[in-house]
């Protein structure tokens, strides 16, 4: 497995980012949640900040949403990992994030096995 | 004159002056020589006598000159003897007597010639043309040197007559001493008509009218007049003929009959016409009494002109007063023109006609009657009325009409207004429309009178900012009795409509602002729906994960089953809110049919499970280009539908055909089927077949809907049959490639 990714949750739902730190620490030894962000500025600065090896993105956030700020993080590093994480279930949406930079996408709502799975093709995807 | 005279002179007065010169000188001889006196004056009567005879009176100069000498020559002898002056005297008387008698014979012979002369001066100067003929028809006399054939032989006749041919000229001297027949008629012997010879014995004077054609062709026309000549003795000696050409007035004759001819011919063809004439032609003279009838019992009065003839033309008339009417009215004016009255047939039927009738005058220009052509308008008439019918219930129509109606001449004369414009305008029948309606001198800019005349029909929105109205204008040719064609118009207050219009738009535009507003609130609200189901979701597959007693881990199955129910329920609405707000795209990519089949059966088999349902599929081994997502959501609906609506224990069958162009693919049940009437309508959103059964299997009537519209952004077309209690088909069709 190597060494813990780090990851950064940007989510500005309390009960979500919860959800998703509780659903990590199932996996602790493969991930860690080194920092949150509650909107898009704060998601970038945390980023640069923080280097984490991967962040989960809502996207509807205020004062900058999460395209904006997925299309930021990728101009500082290119080769930063984001996955999109949303409840707009439209391919709209997803094409957005995807055409910002997006690496992964995953739908509210969804199963820890679903969030694990993104998580995994995501490494995976890295690796090749 | 001169010449003769000086002839006379010559011979007369030579042969005088000898015999008194002979006389001279014997009277010398005898007297001076030999002395004798007696012998010798015997010879002084030869010359007294000549110059008695040629000089008359004279004589007596030349008596007293010889008498003279003889006295000279004979007074040494006898010296004034008695003798000598009785010879004198006898020398004078003689020459007297003889002069006298010369000069009377003279005169009367004088006069003899003048006569002649004067005779045959007239002869040559009269008109006609005057010959003498004798017993053996020569010609002794031609009164003109020349004839002339026609009238304008005179050279002084009418110019008018000059256009007649001269004829060829007939010589004086060519005519003299020759027979008439020769001369005048051409013939070669007497004339089988002379009367010459008949007039000769009887002495009755007779006429002969004759031509014969001249050398140059033409004809010449001659009347001539014989009178016979009688001598002393009671006898004709000679005929005189009074030549007279008539050729110019044969000429005329002939012209004139040929005209006559062709009178006679118009008169018969015009009496034809008459007697023809589908019309009643009739002379009424002005006691009113039919003088001449053109029809007989087949005319449209059914009498025969024999009966009505000579009987008053009053009992024609419906109103016998109209007779008199008639009558004034042609007397007045001269004619009258198709006056319209009624007259009664011989069955006493009324029949409309319509006259013309003119005044007949004598030469004299007194009127004496009247002539008349009536014509039976009968059925012009009922036509008539029954336009003028038509066009009164038109009116009647009109006058009771909402709209506002009115009818304007091509002079723009108002000539009708329903009750509705009078109400509002006033009466304004017979004014000009411009000027009463629009307080214009002229006709106004928007005026369409010119487009109807010619037959159009106009219809066309005005608004009056005047009175802050909009008229709906229908504007119509109105084609009156007399061909003439009037507008007719027909306007309708629309102001209200037209802002119950606007209104109507302004309120779609807002609905459909609202409409977009709603789409978006149920996109963000279905999003927002969404976002606590996460938690529900995340958390419920985190408990798996759990210890957890039996009871609580069927209780954990129950919520995330509701929780994916919930989830697709709020996908769909999502799906269809999308739909309507815009253009779907298609994300085209190989599609294996066999292997959606199979995902979406094996997602759905936990639910047939249950409800004891055996699913089977007949899916050909088939790829098409369509976007798969949409693919997988029509195979999703059909079959859920199918599991929701079939009872437990029942079949459930797939079957998809590869067509070669598309595809045909049939979901059926053996379910509780859907009513007839419902079938069309079933693909409808939000239709629900019965509500009470969708509140049972929970649907809110929206899978159908996204399978048509998924079909249909494929191109292709979904149906279904059904029969209410034994299960449905549903089809669809799918082209294999997709067409823009």
């Amino acid at each position: 497995m190597g060494e813990k990714k780090r990851i950064l949750i940007v989510e500005d739902a309390v009960y979500m980012r919860d959800m998703l730190v509780e659903m990590l620490e199932q996996e602790e030894r493969s991930y860690e949640v080194v920092g949150f962000a509650v909107n898009g500025r704060e998601a970038v600065e945390k980023y640069k900040e923080l280097k984490p090896d991967i962040v989960t993105m809502d996207l509807v956030m205020e004062v900058m949403d999460g395209i904006q700020a997925i299309r930021e993080i990728k101009k500082y590093d290119p080769n930063a990992l984001i996955i999109a994480i949303t409840a707009l279930g439209t391919p709209e949406y997803k094409d957005a994030a995807l055409d910002a930079g997006a690496d992964e996408y995953l739908w509210k709502p969804f199963t820890i096995k679903n969030l694990f799975d993104a998580l995994e093709k995501l490494l995976r995807k890295r690796e090749e | 004159m001169e010449k003769s005279w000086v002839k006379g002179l010559n011979y007369k007065f030579i042969i005088l002056f000898f015999a008194v010169l002979a006389c001279v000188v014997l009277s010398f001889y005898f007297g001076v020589i030999r002395r004798e006196t007696v012998v010798y004056t015997h010879l002084f009567y030869v010359p007294i006598i000549l110059a008695g005879l040629w000089y008359h009176k004279r004589a007596i100069y030349v008596a007293l000159f010889l008498s003279f000498f003889y006295t000279l020559v004979t007074y040494p002898l006898t010296h004034l003897s008695l003798d000598i002056f009785e010879r004198i005297a006898i020398f004078v008387v003689v020459a007297y007597v003889i002069g006298v008698v010369s000069e009377k014979r003279a005169k009367v012979e004088e006069e003899i010639t003048r006569g002649r002369d004067k005779f045959h001066k007239i002869l040559r100067t009269i008109s006609e043309t005057i010959f003498i003929v004798d017993r053996d028809l020569k010609v002794l006399e031609l009164s003109k040197p020349q004839l002339r054939a026609g009238i304008e032989m005179e050279g002084d006749m009418p110019r008018r007559y000059r256009r007649l041919p001269p004829s060829p000229v007939i010589e004086r001297k060519d005519v003299i001493g020759k027979e008439c027949y020769k001369v005048f008629w051409g013939k070669e012997k007497i004339c089988d008509d002379c009367p010459v010879p008949s007039i000769f014995e009887t002495g009755a004077g007779a006429r002969k009218e004759g031509s014969f054609v001249l050398a140059d062709g033409t004809t010449m026309y001659l009347d001539v007049e014989y009178v016979p000549v009688f001598d002393e003795k009671g006898d004709v000696i000679q005929v005189i003929g009074d030549m007279r050409d008539i050729t110019g007035r044969k000429q005329m004759e002939e012209r004139l009959m040929s005209a006559e001819e062709q009178l006679r011919e118009t008169k018969d063809y015009l009496d034809d016409i008459i007697t023809s004439s589908a019309d009643t032609i009739t002379v009424v003279d002005m006691n009113g009494v039919v003088r001449d009838w053109n029809k007989g019992e087949e005319g449209f009065m059914g009498y025969r002109a024999d009966e009505v003839i000579g009987t008053s033309n009053k009992k024609f008339f419906a109103d016998p007063e109209e007779a008199d009417r008639i009558m004034e009215t042609v007397l007045r004016d001269g004619e009258l023109k198709n006056y319209r009255t009624i007259v009664l047939r011989k069955d006493k039927k009324p029949v409309h006609i319509s006259m013309s009738a003119a005044l007949l005058k004598d030469k004299n220009g007194v009127p004496v009657g009247t002539v008349r052509v009536s014509r039976d308008i009968t059925k012009e008439v009922e036509l008539e009325e029954k336009i003028k019918e038509e066009r009164d219930n038109l009116k009647l129509i009109f006058e009771n009409m909402a709209d506002g109606v009115y009818i304007v001449s091509n002079e723009y004369e108002v000539e009708f207004m329903n009750k509705v414009l009078i109400d509002e305008f006033g009466n304004q029948v017979g004014g000009i429309c411009y000027k009463v309606f629009h307080n214009r001198e002229e006709p106004c800019p928007l005026c369409k009178n010119t487009e109807v005349m010619k037959g159009k029909t106009v219809r066309w929105e005005w608004h009056s900012r005047r009175m802050n109205k909009t008229y709906d204008l229908i504007e119509t040719p109105l084609r009156n009795v007399d061909g003439s064609i009037s507008k007719l118009t027909i306007f309708r207050d629309i102001s209200e409509r037209k802002r119950m219009e606007d209104e109507l738009r302004e309120t779609c535009e807002r609905l459909a602002e609202l409409d977009k507003m709603k789409r978006n609130f149920l996109s963000v609200a279905y999003h927002e729906m969404r976002s606590p189901l996460a938690p529900i979701v995340g958390y419920a597959s985190m408990l798996e994960r759990c210890e957890l007693p039996d009871k609580g881990k069927r209780y954990l199955s129950i919520i995330e089953q509701s929780a994916r129910e919930l989830e697709k329920l709020i996908n769909r609405m999502l799906e269809l809110a999308r739909i309507d707000g815009k253009k779907i795209e298609l994300n085209l990519e190989s599609v294996y049919i066999s292997k959606v089949v199979a995902e979406v059966a094996k997602d759905l088999e936990p639910e047939a499970k249950e409800k004891k349902q055996v699913i089977s599929m007949a899916v050909q081994e088939v790829e098409i280009q369509a976007d798969r997502q949409k693919i997988v959501a029509i195979f999703s609906n059909l079959i859920s539908n199918a599991i929701k609506y079939t009872p437990e224990g029942g079949k459930i069958d797939i079957v998809v055909e590869d067509r070669g162009e598309d595809i045909r693919a049939c979901v059926s049940d053996t379910g509780i089927g859907i009513p007839e009437e419902h079938l069309p309508k079933i693909f409808e959103r939000f239709y629900m077949v019965d509500t009470s059964l969708t509140r049972k299997s929970g649907s809110l009537g929206l899978g159908l809907s996204i399978v048509k519209e998924y079909v249909k952004l494929h191109g292709g077309k979904v149906w279904a049959t059904s029969e209410v209690g034994k299960g449905s088909k549903f089809f669809f069709i799918m082209p294999k490639s997709y067409k823009q």
